[in-house]
């Protein structure tokens, strides 16, 4: 039935189903695992490092990206279709700074950000962005804020989601383990992140990178070595609790 | 004219016969030495031609002539397929490559001069060394339909069927697998197992359900073992990768508890590094997706 409803943008299903949407949703799960955790002070966003070719600059495969400088954006899906989004939010935040003399709230850029999605799955001629993007950053009143959208252009505020590749693992991780102790501090919460991650990511601390923003402070991304000091602490308050278990038995 | 089942014949007509319209019908019938040379000249270029090395027919006798005892055969099919048999079977034991087959047909490619595998040879064949009748084969080649039948009269027609088993591991885009549940919410990649009546193991993976069908050199494999009723199974991972993928191969990992596999995995202490040097240096650097 899906072959003769799935061609055109445009065109509903009998059961209401738009493929093509369908279908760009799964184009994001090809894209590499990205997670977002909103903490108390901090807002952290970890992603899974796509491996570079050799000969390739690796600073231009990135998957983290500054709109403003209180708002960043890491998303999952096609990279071209990314870079035109993140192209058209970064105007329209300087477009809104500049007519209205407040930077965005990032309820306002995400709500931005999914209308445009949904005027593609709207229009003949053309098919929906194939991705999913995780919004984070502070308002003005200083409350931390995290936006998911998706290729239909929905969007919604979550306290930690994920998108990408194994994103169903790494929910199941974090609906466990989100917990008040969890995001206490912004050690906490950034430790939770990576730990969300390495459940899926092979090889461990070398292929994730990480971009946090505190209250009032710039974009900050965390470099390789510090990564792998937090993996290895990760790792070591591992081993520490799977040993009093066994002592316990 | 048109009958009532919709067929169109071509009615005599009681007009007279037009002298041309017949002389072009005689043609169209009747082939020309020229046809039955092309027609020959396609038939030898899609020939399936199975080469054994010469270790092989020394060890065995001239079993050109002789089929030799096979106890087990194993048949990878598709890259991921081929990728899992390489790095959890073939390093875990000594096995000898003893012979390829060479086929062409139009979804052939030119080789790939980055690929370990000889230039030309698209199917290769390995016997275990301490147990010469196990015989595995790993297949990275598209067999076509009308390739399929010479294929196995050729690769079984070499081998005494007393005793045989074969295991036959292919992959199949689930995105083909139907299910009256959402293709969202199928955990993929998943195994599935189709096997012949004479097939007694316990299998590792719950059966394929209808209405899903096997096709290709998988089928074919396993449509030969059912009519000359040798016992035979076939573990196919519905994936949603179409190019190798660590996570597919390793949803295969089930059948090495297959009472067929259980005794050729010894060692698989180093699968986990052959695995991701055969996925690195076969990997296209794809950056549509990031």
């Amino acid at each position: 039935m899906a072959a003769r409803y799935d061609r055109a943008i445009t065109v509903f299903s009998p059961d209401g189903h738009l493929f093509q949407v369908e279908y760009a949703q799964e184009a994001v799960k090809k894209g590499s695992t990205a997670v977002g955790i909103r903490g108390l002070d901090i807002v952290v966003l970890g992603v899974e490092r796509k491996s570079v070719a050799k000969l390739q600059e690796e600073r231009t495969v990135r998957k983290i990206c500054a709109l403003d400088d209180h708002v960043c954006m890491a998303f999952a899906g096609l990279t071209a279709d990314a870079r035109i989004i993140i192209n058209r939010a970064r105007v329209e935040c300087q477009s809104h700074k500049l007519t209205v003399e407040d930077p965005v709230t990032v309820e306002y850029i995400t709500r931005y950000i999914a209308s445009l999605k949904q005027r593609y799955t709207q229009s003949n001629g053309r098919r929906p962005f194939g991705i999913s993007a995780l919004i984070v950053g502070f308002d003005d009143d200083g409350s931390p804020r995290l936006y998911q959208t998706d290729p239909s252009g929905t969007y919604h505020s979550w306290k930690a989601n994920v998108i990408g590749r194994n994103a169903k693992t790494v929910r199941e991780f974090l609906e466990k383990n989100y917990t008040e102790e969890a995001i206490a501090t912004d050690k906490e919460a950034i430790k939770l992140a990576i730990r969300a991650l390495l459940e899926v990511v092979q090889s461990g601390g070398k292929n994730i990178e990480l971009a946090i923003i505190r209250r009032n402070q710039p974009l900050q991304i965390f470099s390789a070595k510090d990564i792998e000091s937090q993996v290895a602490e990760i790792e070591k308050e591992k081993e520490e609790s799977e040993k009093k278990k066994k002592k316990s038995i | 004219m048109a009958t009532f089942f919709g067929e169109v014949v071509a009615a005599p007509s009681r007009a007279g016969v037009d002298d041309e319209e017949e002389e072009a019908a005689g043609e169209q019938r009747e082939e020309t030495p020229e046809d039955r040379e092309i027609r020959r000249e396609l038939g030898k270029k899609r020939e399936v031609h199975i080469l054994w090395n010469s270790k092989l027919s020394a060890s065995t006798g001239s079993f050109t002539d002789e089929q030799f005892p096979c106890s087990k055969f194993i048949l990878a099919i598709g890259h991921n397929s081929v990728a899992f048999l390489s790095s959890f079977v073939l390093n875990s034991g000594c096995w000898e490559a003893v012979g390829s087959v060479k086929l062409w047909n139009e979804w052939c490619r030119t080789s790939n001069t980055r690929s370990v595998l000889p230039t030309d040879a698209f199917c290769l064949f390995y016997k275990l060394i301490s147990d010469p009748t196990v015989l595995l084969c790993q297949c990275n080649c598209y067999v076509a339909e009308d390739q399929q039948f010479q294929w196995l009269e050729k690769v079984f027609g070499c081998m005494r069927e007393e005793d045989l088993q074969v295991t036959i591991l292919s992959t199949c885009p689930v995105t083909d697998y139907k299910t009256p549940e959402s293709t969202l919410t199928l955990p993929s990649p998943f195994l599935k197992a189709l096997k012949t009546k004479d097939f007694k193991e316990t299998i590792c993976c719950p059966l394929l359900e209808q209405p899903n069908i096997v096709q290709g050199l998988p089928a074919a494999v396993l449509s030969y073992c059912q009519v000359w009723q040798i016992p035979a199974v076939l573990y196919q991972c519905y994936t949603d990768v179409i190019k190798l993928d660590t996570v597919t191969i390793e949803a295969f990992k089930p059948v090495l508890s297959s009472k067929n596999l259980k005794s050729l995995v010894k060692d698989m202490s180093r699968s986990g590094e052959i695995l991701k040097k055969l996925v690195t240096t076969n990997e296209i650097h794809n950056n549509i997706y990031t």
